[in-house]
C-alpha cells in the first residue's frame, strides 16, 4: 500500500539531481556551482541509501559534501577573477561540444532503459558487512595502494602550493 | 511498482553528460574541475546500482566505489594546487589563456 | 493487520512518530540550550571568584530568557553583502546536521530515534557537514576578517576530524559494531569502556573541543580576535542560531562520549524501570557538557598554529598508535581484552606525564637558539 514511496522518492531525488547539476554547468557565479554541486552530492547519497548502500552514502557525504566542497570553496575563494558577460563563460568551442554529447547522450540514456528488472531485487540487508569483509580482505592490497595514493597526493598539492623562499 | 535498475543507470548517464558538457564547455578552470566531480558521482551511482542488484554474488561494484573516492578527493586536491600555481604565475584561471608553457 | 502502539493503525503512526519525534528534539535542543547558556554563565563566573547572574528570577534563572528577548528584539543589520541567499543559508546549514544527529542517540533501552546499523558513521559525517557552513557564513559576510575566520575555522574543524575519527575506530574496533545501540549494550553493569579505552576517551574529548569550536579551541569565534571571526556580521536571532548550534553540538559530542565510554544508560534499577535510563544518560551527558564548561573557564586560548601542531604532531600520531596497538593486541589475544586495557592505560600514563617534560625541552632549545641568535 505504502508502495509508491520508492518511485516517488526517485523521482524528487532525479529532478534535484539533473536540475543542480545542470546548474552547476551553467550558473552565472561560480560559488552557486559550487554549491548546487553539493547539493547534488547531497542528492546522490540519497539514491545510494534508496538502492540500500547505507554506508556508501555516508562515505560519500563524509568525503564530498564535508571535505571536496570545502576544497573547491577555497580554490573559489583564492581565484577571483574581474566580473565578465555570461557568453565569455563558455569556450570558444562551445557548439561543436553540444552537437558531439547531446545525441551520445540521448542514446545512452535511452539503452539504459533495457535493464529493466527491480535495482533492488537481490539486496538483502545492508552494505556494510559485504563491503567491510571485501575491503579488508579480498582487496587488502589496493586498500594499502590507496592509502599510498593519498599519501602522495598530499605531500605533492603541499609541494606544489609552496611558495620558494629565497 | 519498485524502480527498474534501468532508471537509475539512465540517470546516471544523463548525469555523466551533463559533466562532459561542462568540462568540454566552461573555461573556468575550477568549474571544470567541479564538472569532473560531477562525471565521478555519476559513475559512483551506476556501479552501486550493478552491485546491488547482484549483491547476492558479491559486492564488489560497492568495493571500487569506495577506491574511486580516495582516487576523486586526491584528485581534487593536487588539481587545486595546480590550478593556484597557475594562477600565481599569471592572474587568471581562463583555460582559453593558458596556453602557452613558457610564462 | 499490525498494530501500532497504542492500538493506533500503524499508517498514521510511522508520519505521527516522526512530527512527535521531530518535536521532542527540537524541545530537547532549545530547552539544553536554554539550561546550558545559564549553567555556563554561573559556572564560569564562580571560577573566577564572582557571582554571576542574580537579579532576574531566583538566583538568576530567568536571565536566558531576558537574553532571547533582547537577541529577538534586535535590528537585522545587513550590510552590502555578496550574497542575500548564502548569507540567510548559512545558520541553517550549521544548525540542521546538529540537529539531525539526535535521530541515532540512545536514551534508555528501546528509546531512541532509528537504530541504524551505521549510526557512529551517521553522527560522524553530520559533524563534517558544518565545516561547509561555516565556509559560507565567512565567504557571505563580504568581509575580510570574516572570511579569515571561516577560512581558519573551517582548517581547524577539518584538521581535528582526523584524531576524532581514528579514537572512535578503535573503540569499534573493541565494541565490534558501529550502531550505537549495540555500543550502548555491549557494557552492562560495571564493565565501561572507559576501563579499557581511557586514552581514546581523552583524545575524543580534546578533539571534541576543537570540534566544537570550544576553548581553548576557540579562536575563530572569540570576542576578543579578530573581531569575533565568523561571526562578525550576524546580529541578533542569526547570531542565536550560530549559538544555539555550538551549544547542541556541545550536547551532541558528549552524548558520544556517554554512549561509547560511560555505558549510556546504565545504572541502578534499569533493568526493572527501563524508563529510568533516561535520567541516567541525561546526568552523564549533562556531567561531560559541566566539563566542558569547566575547562572553557581554565585554559587560556591556544594560538592557531599551536591548535594545529597539537593535532599534527601530537593527537595524530598518539591515535594511530593507539590504534594499531589495540589492533594488533586484538589480533594476538582475541579472547580478552585485559592486554588492550592495560596497553592504553600504559600510552595514557606516558601521554600525560611526557607532554610536560617534551614541551619543556622544546621551550629550553627554543630560549637557547634566541640567546645565541641575539
Amino acid at each position: 500500500m505504502l508502495d509508491f514511496i520508492e518511485p516517488a522518492l526517485f523521482a524528487i531525488l532525479t529532478i534535484a539531481i539533473v536540475a543542480a547539476g545542470a546548474g552547476v554547468v551553467l550558473a552565472n557565479r561560480i560559488t552557486t556551482s559550487a554549491l548546487l554541486m553539493a547539493f547534488t552530492f547531497l542528492n546522490i547519497a540519497g539514491m545510494f541509501v534508496l538502492l540500500g548502500a547505507e554506508t556508501i552514502a555516508m562515505f560519500q557525504v563524509l568525503i564530498y559534501v564535508g571535505a571536496i566542497t570545502v576544497l573547491i570553496l577555497y580554490g573559489v575563494m583564492f581565484t577571483p577573477q574581474s566580473p565578465r558577460a555570461y557568453g565569455l563563460f563558455f569556450q570558444t568551442q562551445k557548439y561543436w561540444a553540444a552537437l558531439f554529447v547531446v545525441p551520445i547522450a540521448i542514446f545512452v540514456a535511452l539503452v539504459a532503459f533495457s535493464f529493466r528488472d527491480s535495482a533492488t531485487l537481490g539486496a538483502k540487508g545492508g552494505d556494510l558487512l559485504p563491503l567491510a569483509t571485501s575491503v579488508f580482505r579480498d582487496f587488502a592490497f589496493p586498500f594499502e595502494v590507496a592509502s599510498v595514493l593519498l599519501l602522495a597526493a598530499m605531500v605533492g598539492a603541499i609541494v606544489l602550493v609552496k611558495r620558494d623562499e629565497e | 511498482m519498485a524502480v527498474p535498475l534501468g532508471a537509475f543507470i539512465a540517470v546516471s548517464a544523463v548525469l555523466f553528460f551533463i559533466g562532459t558538457a561542462g568540462v568540454l564547455v566552461r573555461r573556468n578552470a575550477v568549474v571544470i574541475l567541479m564538472s569532473v566531480e560531477l562525471m565521478l558521482n555519476a559513475t559512483n551511482l551506476a556501479l552501486v546500482a550493478f552491485s546491488r542488484r547482484y549483491s547476492s554474488i558479491d559486492e564488489r561494484g560497492s568495493v571500487f566505489v569506495v577506491f574511486i573516492f580516495v582516487v576523486a578527493a586526491a584528485e581534487v586536491a593536487v588539481g587545486l594546487a595546480i590550478v593556484l600555481s597557475a594562477y600565481r604565475n599569471k592572474p587568471t584561471v581562463d583555460v582559453d589563456e593558458i596556453r602557452q608553457l613558457k610564462g | 493487520m499490525p498494530v501500532g502502539p497504542f492500538g493506533i493503525d500503524p499508517v498514521i503512526w510511522a508520519p505521527l512518530r516522526l512530527v512527535i519525534a521531530v518535536l521532542l528534539v527540537v524541545g530537547l535542543v532549545f530547552n539544553g540550550a536554554l539550561a546550558q547558556i545559564y549553567l555556563e554563565r554561573k559556572i564560569q563566573a564562580i571560577i573566577q571568584d564572582r557571582l554571576g547572574p542574580l537579579h532576574t528570577g531566583p538566583w538568576g534563572l530567568l536571565q536566558t530568557f531576558a537574553d532571547a528577548i533582547k537577541l529577538l528584539g534586535k535590528e537585522d543589520i545587513r550590510a552590502r553583502l555578496t550574497d542575500k541567499w548564502f548569507f540567510l543559508a548559512a545558520p541553517s546549514i550549521v544548525f540542521s546536521p546538529m540537529l539531525a544527529s539526535y535521530v541515532v542517540i540512545p536514551f534508555a533501552p528501546g528509546i531512541v530515534g532509528a537504530d541504524l546499523n551505521v549510526g557512529l558513521l551517521y553522527m560522524t559525517t553530520l559533524g563534517s557537514m558544518t565545516v561547509l557552513g561555516i565556509v559560507i557564513a565567512g565567504w557571505a559576510s563580504n568581509n575580510k576578517y570574516s572570511l579569515m575566520g571561516g577560512l581558519r575555522s573551517a582548517g581547524q574543524l577539518i584538521s581535528y576530524e582526523v584524531p576524532q575519527i581514528l579514537s572512535l575506530v578503535t573503540v569499534v574496533l573493541v565494541v565490534g559494531t558501529l550502531s550505537m545501540v549495540g555500543i550502548a549494550e555491549s557494557q552492562p553493569g560495571w564493565q565501561l569502556n572507559v576501563l579499557v579505552l581511557p586514552l581514546a576517551f581523552v583524545t575524543y574529548f580534546i578533539a571534541g573541543l576543537a570540534e566544537t569550536n570550544r576553548a581553548p579551541f576557540d579562536l575563530p569565534e572569540a570576542e576578543s580576535e579578530l573581531v569575533a571571526g565568523f561571526l562578525t556580521e550576524y546580529s541578533g536571532m542569526r547570531w542565536a542560531i550560530f549559538f544555539l548550534a555550538e551549544y547542541g553540538e556541545v550536547t551532541v559530542v558528549s552524548s558520544i562520549v556517554t554512549t561509547l565510554w560511560f555505558g549510556a544508560w546504565h545504572g541502578p534499577f534499569v533493568e526493572v524501570f527501563p524508563l529510568i535510563g533516561v535520567l541516567w544518560f541525561t546526568l552523564k551527558t549533562y556531567f561531560f557538557v559541566l566539563v566542558f564548561m569547566w575547562i572553557r573557564a581554565t585554559l587560556p586560548r591556544l594560538r592557531i598554529d599551536q591548535l594545529m601542531s597539537l593535532c599534527w604532531k601530537v593527537l595524530i600520531p598518539l591515535t594511530l598508535t593507539n590504534l594499531v596497538v589495540t589492533a594488533t593486541l586484538l589480533l594476538v589475544f582475541p579472547s580478552t581484552l585485559v592486554p588492550v586495557a592495560i596497553a592504553n592505560w600504559i600510552l595514557l600514563a606516558a601521554f600525560v606525564l611526557l607532554l610536560p617534560y617534551v614541551q619543556r625541552r622544546r621551550l629550553v632549545a627554543l630560549r637557547e637558539r634566541l640567546r645565541t641568535a641575539a
